[in-house]
């Protein structure tokens, strides 16, 4: 498995491997969807046997594949999970939340399998081994305990072999809710057999459900067909008869079987995977996987080694859907070429100029002009297309977050709702993946520290059971992501009092610190520490990596909360990474461009707005105080220590700090692609990459919030006495 | 750009060399006056410098970034890397692209690319001939052997390995401290 791109494996085995864990990860990331609606079933009460049977089938799928592929844990999980959702699936064992549990946790293990298979590093094998005792424990109780109500009925197991699965559901559906079951037999006259049927089901919909029928294969002569018909009814056999009298029909109740005595049903495989593209694992599967020891969890498991490699590749290659997986980097590829297609539309335009002049080469200059027209539209089409195929639904990372909150909540006795709005909001694959991570820290903290104690929250006159909100929405070019809880909230004064203690603000200050900027503390990395974090009873580990995980991907992160109420945590991020909105500046003849998401507005500017204050240049915009700093001798292009004499004033900001940055020319406003630098720029701070201008030159994109920590950094510290960086 | 002038030196040269000895291939470029060569493997293509766009904060050696057809390539001058004195680009000034390992290419500025020799092992001099330690990216001397009609003696090549030139981007001064005992 390890060094699968580099070993003598060739190229056809790394796509047909390749192919296998993306399939692998859609097929468990669909488990995990239909776990999760199971969960939600199981608690309202209910249950529904055809989301078990795509579990099942999904599960099943999975041991086919993963066994195809030698990925032994996997296919030996698979195998255990597939035994308990089959008793599930057969009524033999209830839905009950230790099951859903274990099952979860085998649904994360399948993650962490997947990562391991991927990357070829790590060790997974004693949770499986954990899971597979796990898994057997509740499958065996469940075969020790209660039998599956279908097989208190004496039916016919040859029937019961045939029932689809719906069929099979409505069986056991009336079995539970007390419906009797009856089966009739009826004699058609093969002439009119379909209206004779048909008057049959509206005379049976008064009494009850037609489960299925079946041709018996008697029948007195070569004209007519006998059908058994099953039906489930609440009334008593007396008053059946009497509805069906009239067609001359015989009808029995299927009597209940002794208790003791118990039957098997015959497994119902379904031989049409409709959810998969992949083929039904080889027939030697299900007979090892039955003939397994039941209590025992198989530590090797079945190898799949009847299958000759090739074919069992040829077999998972082919595809059924109508979609296709690409590598985003093909995707970043074709961006590029769009972006260079912009740059021969932006020279052609100079040739249009440069025909303009020429009187004699008018109609030459408008045919020109007039491709040139069709040629922006249409690449502009194709950047739409190349960014469209980038957007996934954000549905994607919060059904992890969902599996999440329910095993913290479980694990620390505080019942949450999670309630998800706007799982449909589509961003870029490559924000989504990068957004796992932050998220999850946020749920987390929402959860250890926001939302209280039952017993807290009943003494604060609260409901008993804590609400996460998880929002998402779009606004303009960007995608609003909150995480909102209505826990205890956190003080600022409380905040404000760590921070000195910590000596991130002196006495003094943390005595005129706003609420706002309190709440602001917790993104400070002096804020992490575990002590300070229990100290407080709030937040703040680690939401200093949330934040700059988020401003990496261009995004920004807020704050806000009501002591005692709740807190709100908003993050903002740019719909896609692939194309941002940027204002061009100019700066000692250099051009640079600052993303439009973080500047606020631009002004003139005049040095008699200005003055010092305390070693600080601030102006005073519209009544308020601006911390500015001229951009030129930030970035070392001048010694000039001095305000300029003229030039803007470009507003940024990041979350509520607010900086000026003082340039000579504003140049414009543009969409642009926007291209990382590359690893011996990556150290350096205030640039979060570079774009490409018309004419062949490079402009470098900034930084702004590593630029504004920079700025009020080095004030904080000239403040202290020590010196400026 | 002029890859493929590259590899058509490339060709003539092969055909010349047919001595069966293991040679490997050099492309020659000049520094302050200094002829050098590196393997040619590593260069993905030669270029004329297009506009380069100053980044602030970068380290010493690295002049800037560029736009090689829609890639982003980080651009280091030789000269400040091996503490040369600075030059003027010009007309003679090509960027030598070289992959960095990673997916990325950097650019290595140099003041003239000259040819590219194939260098037999016995042509090779191991560093050591310099005398006392030198740094990664000065890998051995090279004296080819190429006939010359008005001189006895081959030029004498510097021998550079140029990832390790751009890796240990930290080093600073005294980059090349055995120079001048080997012009000859």
């Amino acid at each position: 498995m390890a060094g699968s791109d580099q070993g003598g494996r060739g190229e056809g085995s790394d796509r047909a491997r390749e192919e296998f864990l993306s399939e692998a990860q859609e097929l468990v990331d669909g488990l995990g969807r239909d776990v999760l609606a199971l969960d939600e079933l199981s608690k309202a009460g209910r249950s529904d046997p055809e989301l078990i049977n795509d579990v099942f089938r999904a599960v099943h799928t999975l041991k086919g594949l993963s066994g195809l592929f030698g990925a032994s844990l996997m296919s030996g999980l698979s195998h255990e999970l597939e035994e308990v959702l089959d008793d599930l699936r057969l009524g033999r064992i209830e839905l009950s939340q230790r099951v859903l549990d274990v099952v979860f946790r085998a649904v994360e293990a399948y993650s962490s399998l997947l990562v391991i298979e991927r990357t070829g590093t790590g060790d997974h094998a004693a949770e499986v081994e954990a899971l597979l005792v796990a898994l057997a424990e509740v499958s065996h109780r469940g075969r020790a305990g209660g039998a599956s109500p279908v097989a208190q009925y004496e039916l016919d197991p040859g029937l019961l072999g045939v029932l689809t699965e719906y069929e099979e559901h409505r069986l056991r559906t009336n079995i539970q809710s007390g419906q009797l079951l009856y089966k009739l037999r009826v004699q058609f006259p093969l002439a009119t057999i379909d209206s004779a049927l048909d008057e049959l089901k509206a005379k049976a919909r008064g009494h009850g459900e037609i489960i299925t029928y079946l041709p018996t294969g008697g029948g007195a002569d070569a004209d007519a067909i006998e059908l058994e018909i099953l039906i489930a009814s609440k009334e008593p056999v007396d008053t059946v008869r009497r509805a069906f009298s009239a067609d001359n029909v015989a009808i029995d109740e299927v009597p209940r079987r002794l208790p003791q005595a118990r039957m098997t049903l015959p497994p119902v495989i379904s031989t049409t995977d409709r959810n998969t593209s992949a083929p039904p694992p080889p027939e030697n599967f299900l007979p090892e996987a039955r003939t397994q020891a039941l209590g025992e969890p198989p530590s090797r498991l079945p190898s799949m080694s009847l299958l000759p490699p090739d074919a069992s590749r040829e077999m998972t290659l082919r595809s059924v859907s109508q979609t296709v997986r690409v590598d985003i980097r093909k995707l970043d590829h074709l961006m590029n070429v769009v972006g260079e297609l912009a740059i021969v539309r932006t020279e052609l335009m100079s040739v249009v100029d440069r025909l303009r002049g020429r009187a004699e080469l008018r109609g030459l200059m408008h045919d020109l002009l007039r491709l040139h027209r069709s040629f922006e539209r249409h690449l502009a089409q194709m950047q739409g297309g190349i960014l469209e195929v980038r957007m996934v639904p954000l549905g994607q990372a919060f059904e992890k977050l969902a599996r999440a909150v329910r095993q913290l909540s479980r694990e620390h006795d505080k019942p949450v709702n999670l309630v998800v709005t706007g799982a449909e909001t589509e961003i870029d694959k490559l924000i989504v993946e990068e957004l796992s991570d932050p998220l999850m820290h946020m749920i987390r903290n929402a959860l250890d520290h926001g939302i209280e104690s039952r017993d807290e929250r009943m003494r604060a006159g609260k409901p008993p059971v804590g609400t996460i909100a998880l929002n998402a929405f779009q606004k303009g070019n960007q995608v609003v992501l909150e995480v909102e809880d209505d826990g205890r909230g956190m003080d600022p004064k409380q905040l404000a009092e760590v921070a000195v203690k910590r000596g991130v603000l002196t006495a003094e200050e943390a005595r005129d610190l706003p609420a706002r900027e309190a709440l602001a503390l917790i993104f400070r990395p002096g804020f992490t520490t575990r002590e300070e974090a229990t100290d407080l009873s709030g937040r703040g580990v680690g939401m200093d990596v949330v934040k700059t995980n988020i401003g990496k991907l261009g995004g920004i992160v807020d704050v806000s909360s009501d002591f005692g109420i709740g807190t709100k945590v908003t993050i903002t991020l740019p719909i896609t990474l692939a194309i941002i909105s940027v204002l061009f500046i100019e700066v000692a003849s250099r051009t640079y461009a600052i993303p439009l998401a973080s500047v606020e507005e631009a002004i003139v500017f005049h040095p008699d707005m200005t003055r010092t204050f305390e070693g600080r240049e601030v102006m005073t915009v519209r009544g308020a105080t601006l911390a500015i700093c001229p951009l030129g001798r930030l970035f070392g292009h001048t010694r000039n220590t001095a305000l300029p004499d003229h030039g803007f004033v470009v507003v940024a900001h990041v979350g509520t700090r607010k900086l000026g940055l003082i340039v000579d020319r504003l140049v414009g406003q543009q969409d642009i692609v926007i291209k990382a630098l590359g690893r011996t720029l990556r150290g350096i701070r205030g640039f979060a990459g570079a774009t490409e201008l018309g004419d062949q030159r490079v402009a470098l994109v900034l930084d702004v919030g590593a630029l504004v920590d920079e700025v009020f950094a080095s004030e904080r510290a000239a403040e202290s006495g020590r010196a400026p960086s | 750009m002029s890859s493929p002038i590259v590899r058509r030196r490339h060709d003539a040269i092969g055909r010349l060399a047919s001595t069966d000895e293991k040679r490997s291939e050099y492309l020659a470029f000049v520094l302050a006056g200094e002829t050098y060569a590196a393997r040619i493997s590593l260069v993905a293509e030669i270029l004329r410098p297009p506009p380069i766009t100053e980044v602030p904060r970068a380290p010493v050696p690295i002049i800037g970034v560029v736009s090689v057809r829609g890639r982003l390539v980080t651009v280091m001058d030789l000269r400040r890397r091996f503490s040369l004195p600075e030059a003027v680009i010009d007309t003679k000034s090509r960027i030598l692209l070289v992959d960095a390992g990673g997916d990325e290419h950097v650019g290595l500025l140099v003041d003239e690319v000259l040819q590219v020799y194939r260098l037999a092992e016995s042509e090779v001099e191991p560093a050591n001939v310099l005398g006392g330690e030198q740094p990664a990216h000065l890998v051995g001397v090279g004296r080819p052997s190429v006939p010359d009609s008005r001189r006895g003696e081959g030029p004498v090549l510097v021998l550079l390995d140029l990832r390790a030139a751009i890796d240990s981007r930290g080093e600073s001064a005294g980059a090349l401290p055995a120079r001048r005992p080997i012009a000859t």
